[in-house]
């Protein structure tokens, strides 16, 4: 329920200092307008359909989330008490912003968007989501996606 | 998130990231993202407010039209308006005296609140039309029931096959929460998620009962027990000194 400003000072610098990989290339893929593109979502806050396998604990997997999900079927279970829920739970738009995507969709102001969007649990090893993300990009490339917005929480 | 980002991008797809934390985005580097200034837990700011949302969205999104990277890092330069205080939120009605004292009085309390607060919790689902109640596959009544055996000092089975006991306990304490935050919002006025927590983790039974669960595990012989009430209870912002 916090910014990282206000929590107490060892919690955030653990959280800023947190341990991820060093990359030593710099990717950056080039493409079309908005407007030519297909987005998916790709979430790290924990998502997962209602009554399907949740996030145990530190899973390096990834649930998948329809694009016609009710919000009623939405949960998540990450595994963090650290981070405000109250916003989502009011309007998960805030961390998954499936409505404001089809809004710009059904404008044009985008290509398209996925019919599928997916998620992990954040506060797992980055290490061991790279095989799941690589084999995600294919399942995303197959869906003709070619722009991902990633979104924690 | 920003690992991810390196690793689809380098399958060929261009991404963009919200950061909520500065300084990890600045070490990892990933080739777009847009710091916002929000709590976190919502990147994409205020609740039901799509006006903002849309703002922050376009802005992240259009940094995929750049070429000049990588690697881009933008600032969003508007607070959160739900930041403030709302004068006219008022807590629902639950039975007070929020349990002190005994593990008993403590789980009595517990389950109690949660028979009081459901009318509101009700007026809730009725207003949003969804809960985020049901991580643990229990009816509330049976997370509280679930929760209470613990405070009771007994080491309660798990009530649900495939999930051991210290697992089903996390899930059960944070529907516990979410049913009770979700009650407390329920209605017209807009509280910021710091008066929310106030009162939950202040003035309820609810939050009285997962002090103390988290304080007596914080002992408990299994380390899977013992990690849970470190981590997995109280926020660390809402954690008491103890002792």
């Amino acid at each position: 329920m916090t910014r990282l400003s206000d929590l107490p000072p060892a919690q955030a610098k653990r959280l800023a200092e947190i341990e991820c990989p060093k990359f030593e290339t710099t990717p950056f893929v080039a493409g079309p307008p908005l407007s030519q593109r297909k987005i998916a979502i790709v979430s790290s806050a924990g998502l997962f359909r209602r009554g399907s396998e949740p996030f145990r604990g530190r899973d390096t997997d990834y649930r998948v989330v329809p694009g016609d999900i009710a919000w009623e079927d939405l949960l998540t279970s990450h595994i963090s008490v650290n981070f405000d829920r109250t916003g989502l739970q009011e309007d998960w738009n805030v961390a998954f912003p499936l409505d404001r995507m089809k809004e710009l969709a059904a404008e044009g102001v985008i290509g398209g968007l996925a019919g599928t969007h997916y998620s992990f649990m954040g506060a797992a090893d980055p290490v061991g989501m790279e095989p799941h993300a690589r084999e995600l990009a294919g399942r995303l490339k197959q869906e003709e996606v070619d722009s991902v917005l990633l979104t924690p929480v | 998130m920003s690992a991810l980002g390196h690793y689809l991008e380098e399958e060929g797809l261009a991404t963009v990231a919200i950061s909520l934390i500065r300084p990890q985005t600045e070490n990892t580097r990933p080739p777009r993202a847009l710091w916002v200034p929000f709590e976190l837990g919502r990147p994409f700011g205020p609740p039901s407010d799509p006006a903002f949302q849309r703002r922050v969205l376009l802005t992240a999104l259009r940094l995929l039209e750049r070429t000049d990277g990588p690697v881009l890092l933008e600032d969003f330069p508007d607070d959160d308006p739900r930041w403030q205080l709302d004068p006219n939120w008022l807590p629902p009605s639950i039975p007070g005296g929020a349990g002190e004292g005994s593990g008993e009085a403590l789980a009595s309390g517990l389950t109690a609140e949660v028979v009081a607060l459901r009318g509101a919790h009700q007026r809730w689902v009725e207003q949003y039309r969804r809960t985020t109640v049901g991580v643990s596959g229990l009816e509330i009544a049976a997370a509280a029931d679930y929760v209470a055996a613990w405070l009771r000092g007994t080491s309660p089975e798990s009530p649900r096959e495939g999930y051991s006991a210290p697992l089903l306990l996390r899930f059960a304490v944070d529907d516990l929460k979410a049913y009770a935050l979700e009650a407390a919002a329920a209605g017209s006025a807009k509280p910021a998620s710091r008066q929310l927590g106030d009162w939950l983790w202040n003035e309820t039974a609810t939050g009285a009962a997962l002090h103390a669960l988290r304080a007596a595990l914080l002992n408990a012989e299994d380390q899977r027990l013992r990690l849970i009430a470190e981590n997995f209870i109280v926020p660390g912002t809402r954690v008491r000194a103890t002792g």
